[in-house]
């Protein structure tokens, strides 16, 4: 049997998908144990309460974030069943799917893949992007795999669960003026790189959250490490890791 | 499974310095300093500045690379290009404007198919010596 356990419902339109939702499950006949979260009761909590109860497959239901911070806990530990809801566009990719029937019909058939991870020690989990934006261009130095040292200037960093480092800037250089009227140039200058590595020390100036969907995972200077194989989640059939 | 990494790529406003290895392709733009390693294909590109050795089984150059470069398929220098150092590779393009400083070496299929017939004339030799031994009967 399976252990839900719900984001809490922003809208009450959510409130009514749930009840749809729930109304689903039975009807597969997969309706387990649910448990809503709360600002008492965290998505964390939960997930080990399920774990000390002794289920196997723990379902997240929700968003992006929610997903990421229950995937922590039952990482090693259970396998994760998703139920995208909400600002979940990363885990319906990762699934296959935006719909809640046919997700709830994947937990039914039970295809499991396996996934990398991302520790941001001490134990914070990525396993959906996580990245740091900020607010102007800032300075990261990155060391990947004690070999290669960098650094560079950004607009957006993007740690994906493969230990995948992405580092998007844009800038403008200067118009040059003729006679101190006529602007001519004016280039915006676009830089895009990718590295990877199975641990990764970053360190921005100024200091820096790392954040899943707008929520705080780790702060910045942050050790990087790679799980490779390291969380079972319920997906579609052949889905593309 | 996971897939494999999907590459690298060095932007325009990076700087590095160490070894870059990877399996996938590896893409320059900005500055390394120290070994660029690709088991498949690396693209020194415009804007980039290498100061070390490059190795790659296509290695295309637009940039300007101060090290050796092994490519051990094909070597491409394209017209913005510039290497300062030597060069081994068995397909060697030049383009017009491309400057290449430094020896060259092209490895051939010839040279690995004579070796052979040295060894091929020597077994008859040999054998001929063995019959010239004096039967100690």
């Amino acid at each position: 049997m399976y252990y839900y356990i719900m984001e809490p419902p922003s809208t009450r339109a959510v409130r009514q998908t749930y009840q749809r939702l729930r109304d689903q499950l039975t009807n597969l006949g997969i309706a387990g144990e649910m448990m809503a979260a709360s600002p008492a009761r965290s998505p964390e909590e939960l997930a080990t309460m399920g774990l000390d109860r002794g289920y196997s497959t723990i379902v997240a239901v929700g968003g992006d974030a929610f997903v990421n911070n229950i995937a922590q806990t039952v990482i090693g530990q259970a396998v994760l069943g998703i139920i995208p809801i909400g600002e979940a566009q990363q885990v319906s990719e990762l699934i296959g799917t935006n719909n809640i029937r046919t997700a709830a019909e994947f937990l039914k058939f039970r295809r499991l893949s396996t996934f990398n991870t991302v520790t941001a020690e001490p134990e914070s989990l990525i396993f959906l992007d996580a990245v740091i934006e900020p607010p102007r261009m800032a300075k990261v130095s990155f060391v990947i795999d004690g070999k290669l040292r960098g650094y560079a200037y950004f607009n957006k960093l993007t740690v994906t669960r493969n230990l995948e480092i992405k580092i998007e800037s844009q800038h403008l250089v200067e118009p040059h003026k003729i006679l101190g009227l006529f602007s001519v140039g004016g280039t915006v200058i676009r830089s895009e790189s990718q590295f990877h590595g199975r641990a990764v020390r970053l360190t921005t100036e100024p200091e820096l959250a790392l954040l899943v969907r707008g929520q705080p995972l780790a702060k910045t200077p942050v050790q990087l490490r790679l799980n490779p194989n390291s969380l079972k989640v319920i997906t579609k059939r052949g889905s593309i890791l | 499974m996971e897939t494999s990494g999907p590459g690298t790529t060095v932007g325009v406003n990076v700087a590095l310095s160490g070894t870059l290895k990877d399996q996938s392709d590896i893409s320059v733009f900005g500055m390394v300093e120290g070994e660029v390693i690709s088991e498949k294909s690396v693209t020194i590109g415009q804007s980039a500045q290498v100061k070390g050795p490059v190795k790659g089984e296509l290695v295309t150059i637009s940039g300007v690379v101060r090290g050796a470069i092994t490519a051990s398929e094909k070597l491409e220098l394209l017209e913005t290009g510039k290497i300062f150092g030597s060069i081994s590779t068995k397909n060697l393009v030049i383009h017009t404007g491309g400057i290449f400083v430094g020896k060259c070496e092209m490895p051939t299929g010839e040279e690995t198919v004579g070796e052979p017939e040295v060894e091929a004339d020597l077994e008859p030799s040999q054998a001929n010596s063995e019959a010239l031994i004096p039967d100690e009967e």
